[in-house]
């Protein structure tokens, strides 16, 4: 799957944070830093093994150690209907 | 985190108690002094004419020479400027993006405005009176994604009080059928009512009315005198009396409980801290009640004006003391320290209006009888609010 961020969602970076406001659920999330780096990176289309070799290596760690974690964010992202599924479907 | 104090303009751009992440955004704002709330007045025509107008009399070619403070005599900013602008606020950190006028709808750059704010990622809140919202206007608002809602001013339960109050005939349908069309097409729509003279005996109705069309609606009290320093609008304010009158009658859930903190954290608004705004011609004020001019977005960045103008450093530095009116008041904590008001009346931020202070011995005198006989404390608000 490859996915990029809702090109159409208000968002703004307050310092570490990023605040994602999504007018059509009125519903505001608050991202914290790595979460926010994700949303970044998801500027352009980008797989899961994307997103997990590039915070591996920006986070010096291995991508077995980050894949996980970044699944699990990617997911949480798709969930709240923040992203757009590039192949197909939101 | 606490709640930054708020003021009706926040709720503008983000009904309170919607999201409590709406609150903690809003003090993370207020604490580290981001411009998060910005409201931008693209346009200071307009297809109607009220009497209340806080802009200029309607029944006059254009803004009085105001108070030399304001830009009045310079043109409207171009789209240029606008997206230049647009820009900057994104750079120093805005999220909430309300658009106002004037009636933004007759804008020229409403549409193009709005395209370039969902292009920077810009949540956008519109305040409109409503009448221009046809069919298409509608549907294309609706294919906004970052539009989060539009805010619709009434002034009458029936289109007799209403049309007087704009002076346009059938302004009162037209407006009630922008608002249920828009809803239609998937936008959030809130009302906003404005008490003054001419309604005051609908006020009952005119929240009747939104229930039974099932809106939600904000209630405002307050008539200013204008920006440009004209009085006429003071016509249309209610009475002492009046409020009295409203509290102990249509307004009896929504007396101010006095519970209203006014320590040194508290006492403060959003003004110059989480909000601000900028005029059709550039003035870049505290927010968009009080026209005190901090900068001129034509002159300097916004970001430089935000952040070393002495009019918001100024704001930022106050403390309850500073209000010399204020601060021995046995009132404040039923006041809705309502700075617009206050600036428009006195021409110092840090004056009073005589009806707000008035509304607030008002508010006491009526909760402090309901207390007495046991009438149950009520939360509310919004009773008397610095938004038109």
């Amino acid at each position: 799957m490859t996915y990029k961020r809702d090109p159409g969602l208000p968002f703004q970076k307050l310092e570490e944070e990023t605040i994602v406001v999504d007018p059509r659920t009125r519903e505001v999330h608050l991202l914290n830093d790595t979460a926010a780096r994700v949303w970044e990176l998801l500027e352009s289309s980008s797989t899961l093994d994307d997103l997990t070799e590039a915070l591996a290596e920006e986070y010096d760690a291995t991508p077995e150690a980050m894949r996980a974690g970044v699944e699990e964010l990617l997911g949480g992202l798709r969930d709240k209907g923040l992203l757009v599924d590039v192949a197909g479907a939101a | 985190m606490d709640s930054a104090p708020r003021c009706q303009d926040d709720a503008i751009l983000s009904p309170p108690g919607e999201h409590a992440l709406v609150s903690q955004l809003q003090s993370m704002a207020y604490e580290r002094m981001i411009p998060l709330n910005v409201s931008l007045e693209l346009t200071l025509k307009c297809n109607i004419r009220c009497l209340h107008c806080y802009n200029f009399d309607r029944d006059t070619d254009g803004p009085a020479c105001g108070s030399g403070q304001v830009a009045l005599a310079a043109p409207e900013l171009s789209l240029e400027e606008i997206f230049r602008v647009m820009g900057e606020l994104r750079a120093a950190g805005t999220l909430f993006l309300s658009l106002t006028g004037g009636e933004v709808l007759s804008s020229p750059h409403l549409f193009p405005v709005l395209d370039h704010a969902r292009e920077l990622n810009l949540a956008v809140q519109m305040l409109s009176n409503g009448t221009l919202l046809r069919p298409g206007v509608a549907a294309r608002l609706a294919s906004y994604r970052n539009l989060l809602g539009v805010s619709i001013s009434v002034y009458g339960a029936t289109p007799e009080v209403h049309d007087a109050v704009t002076q346009i005939r059938g302004s009162w349908r037209r407006t009630l059928d922008g608002a249920e069309r828009l809803r239609a097409q998937g936008v959030a729509v809130r009302l906003k009512l404005i008490v003054m003279r001419p309604n005051v005996h609908e006020v009952g109705a005119m929240r009747a009315l939104c229930d039974a069309r099932g809106f939600p609606y904000l209630l405002d009290l307050t008539v200013t005198a204008r920006h440009d320093g004209s009085q006429g609008s003071l016509a249309m304010r209610i009475t002492e009396a009046e409020l009295e009158g409203l509290y102990r009658g249509p307004l009896s859930d929504l007396i101010p409980n006095g519970n209203r903190a006014v320590d040194e954290a508290a006492f403060p608004c959003n003004c110059a801290r989480g909000n601000a705004a900028i005029s059709a011609r550039g003035d870049v004020f505290p927010c968009v009640s009080v026209p005190w001019a901090a900068g001129n977005v034509r002159q300097q960045p916004f970001g430089e004006i935000w952040r070393s103008s002495p009019v918001f450093e100024r704001i930022r530095g106050l403390k309850v003391a500073d209000y010399p009116a204020c601060a021995p008041c046995p009132d404040k904590s039923f006041c809705s320290r309502d700075r617009g008001a206050a600036y428009n009346a006195s021409g110092s931020y840090t004056g009073t209006d005589p009806f707000v202070c008035a509304a607030a011995g008002v508010a006491r005198a009526v909760a402090e009888e309901d207390r007495a006989t046991a009438a149950p404390d009520v939360q509310l608000p919004l009773a008397i609010a610095a938004a038109r």
